[in-house]
């Protein structure tokens, strides 16, 4: 194989692979002890009952989908020796508001320093575009680059439009569906799981919508990226939803932050309201809605309002949209989910307008837009709804020029911590865009916070 | 007699009536070859994931318990499997003592597994195994243990080279057919 292909990665190759490479690219795979066994790809700490193979030899049950790491295998690694023979440059053409610019030269700041980032954008805020003028700095660097995603759909959103906006050099686009095999590129997409692949190799990492599923909820995610990246990188996190985790690490001052508390159209982001209505299941069982959703429904209905009615399980969209149907049978709407084999299809009825609603799990919650929508979560109070899923929801609202504000309306049985801490978030990043709104507006100002 | 397909009627299935032994050899299959259980195959033996060998463990030592016999034997994978792949598939789902594998693959490695070949080119496989020293199978009843009973060469192959050294009857017993 291509000795370039290597160049910080960290991958298990069979024997007729790995015959004709040098044999210091060859490292342990997994660290065995008397305490301790661990995977040395992913970092898990393994049960040594369920990692144990005959023989005395382990294996790693935690990242198996990558292809198995065992004592029996190796990885090959070879440092990243930046071997980009050209420079590619931005072929962008569009323009930043005076907001984006001031981030977005944050953002090269950071990447000059080679720090730790948090940009926390709101949603619609137009954070990739604000990468653009680092990711140009960066690539005439000779840098290598990486944008990642813990969710494929943002990965396969982003990628043409990366592509376009550096249309000189070809981006590798990386994640478990791909066919394609691995070309060594200067500049990289994939998914946070594919991180695993590689070692030492970015310059700069930036992790996009790092507060989604599965990031959050694995440990080896974090792993992967902290050793991605290059010893001495810059990494920039993106969310509009930032995790009490990294709000931890900013308070410790172990990440930098910046602020874009305003959407792209100059405007603040709606605030979530609240309706108490502890027996929505009951009446769903009986096949009935709670009165006050019945009254908005009949307004939506005169004013033929478009919009996203949210429910924590997939079980409960029949039983929603049946209600809906029986009350309103000449309101047009269809149910989705995350499995749905219709999904895209469903979904771009909505985009084009040939129906009036969508009722949800939270696969929409993130990465679409149908402008003018307005959004109600039934069930809100339900676990399955993280602050930043709450946030994310809300954040679907108000995403166009035309009609910058809307209802994000939570129908549920308690006002529990989730949604307390949703509302919190929202009222801080608009405490921030009035202030920088004021900023911008009064004559007297200068520069921003 | 035959080869354990589920079938509705109690005929030989079409497969054991092509063998020259008309059906003779006995094999014994707990489930049929699914799609399920070809997702099982992919995670367990071609991914390597060895805790699920828990799924069918108890049902095949069930399976063998059942049987009168006074030895059981495991079809046994070559010595680049166990280097890559790091378990035999079968012995994995039997306990400790149950099985001791006597027979072993003439073979290093295969050009082409098994499960890659077509029906035509699966008959036509040599007889891949070989009986290492002197094992006393004069006389006794052997319980032939393998994953999934395909054409049923690999089977017979096994079995004749037992029946060579003395085995007085040898049952198969596979996960699937």
């Amino acid at each position: 194989m291509d000795p370039r292909e290597l160049y910080g990665r960290q991958v298990p190759l069979t024997a007729s692979e790995a015959a004709m490479l040098p044999d210091n690219c060859k490292l342990p795979a997994m660290l065995v002890t008397k305490q301790l066994v661990q995977c040395l790809r992913c970092g898990s700490q393994l049960d040594r009952k369920k990692a144990q193979l005959p023989q005395q030899q382990f294996y790693c049950y935690q990242c198996l989908n990558l292809g198995r790491i065992s004592t029996l295998t190796h990885l090959y690694h070879m440092p990243e020796p930046n071997d980009f023979p050209t420079r590619p440059a931005c072929t962008w053409q569009g323009q930043l508001t005076e907001q984006q610019k001031a981030c977005a030269l944050t953002i090269r700041e950071n990447f000059e320093a080679r720090k730790r980032h948090l940009l926390w954008a709101v949603t619609g805020a137009g954070k990739t575009e604000m990468l653009f003028p680092g990711i140009t700095w960066a690539l005439a660097q000779g840098w290598r680059i990486a944008l990642a995603s813990p969710r494929v759909d943002v990965c396969l959103e982003l990628a043409p439009r990366l592509q376009a906006a550096f249309a000189d050099a070809k981006i590798a686009v990386l994640h478990g569906r791909n066919p394609e095999p691995y070309q060594y590129r200067q500049h990289t997409i994939c998914t946070t799981h594919q991180l695993l692949r590689f070692r030492e190799a970015f310059d700069v990492l930036i992790i996009d919508e790092v507060d989604a599923f599965p990031f959050a909820a694995n440990p080896r995610l974090a792993y992967a990226v902290k050793h991605a990246v290059k010893a001495d990188g810059a990494l920039l996190y993106l969310t509009a939803t930032p995790s009490q985790a990294l709000q931890k690490q900013v308070h410790r001052g172990e990440l930098g932050i910046s602020y874009l508390p305003l959407r792209f159209h100059q405007h603040l982001l709606p605030t979530i309201k609240v309706k108490l209505q502890p027996n929505w299941q009951q009446l769903l069982r009986r096949g009935q809605l709670p009165r006050c959703l019945v009254w908005k429904l009949q307004f939506y209905l005169d004013k033929h309002q478009r919009f996203l009615l949210f429910v924590p399980r997939v079980k409960q969209l029949a039983p929603v949209q049946a209600a809906i149907q029986h009350y309103f049978p000449e309101l047009a709407g269809l149910t989705v989910h995350s499995t749905d084999a219709e999904r895209l299809e469903k979904v771009q009825q909505m985009r084009d307008q040939k129906i009036q609603y969508l009722v949800t799990t939270t696969i929409l919650e993130r990465g679409v837009t149908f402008p003018g929508i307005d959004v109600i979560v039934l069930g809100a109070d339900d676990e399955i709804f993280s602050t930043a899923a709450l946030v994310q929801i809300a954040g679907r609202v108000g995403r166009s020029k035309e009609r910058s504000t809307g209802l994000v309306w939570f129908i549920c049985a308690s006002h529990d911590r989730n949604i307390k801490r949703a509302q919190r978030q929202i009222a801080l990043v608009n405490r921030k865009g009035r202030r920088l709104l004021r900023a911008t507006l009064s004559p007297l100002s200068t520069a921003h916070s | 007699m035959g080869c354990g397909r589920a079938q509705t009627h109690k005929r030989l299935c079409q497969d054991c009536q092509r063998w020259p032994d008309n059906g003779t050899f006995h094999n014994i299959a707990l489930f049929t070859y699914n799609d399920a259980m070809h997702r099982y195959f992919q995670q367990y033996k071609f991914q390597g994931d060895y805790q699920l060998r828990r799924v069918f463990a108890a049902t095949m030592q069930q399976a063998v318990v059942e049987q009168n016999i006074d030895r059981v034997l495991s079809v046994p994978v070559t010595p680049t499997t166990m280097q890559t792949r790091g378990f035999n598939q079968v012995t994995g789902w039997l306990a400790a003592g149950m099985n001791q594998t006597e027979l072993f693959t003439k073979a290093k490695s295969k050009a082409v597994p098994q499960s890659k070949k077509d029906r035509q080119a699966r008959l036509q496989t040599p007889q891949p195994f070989e009986l290492t020293t002197a094992v006393e199978l004069a006389g006794q009843r052997v319980l032939l243990v393998d994953d999934i009973y395909t054409t049923g060469r690999t089977m017979r192959h096994a079995a004749a080279l037992l029946m060579e050294n003395g085995a007085k009857t040898v049952t198969g017993l596979t996960l699937a057919r």
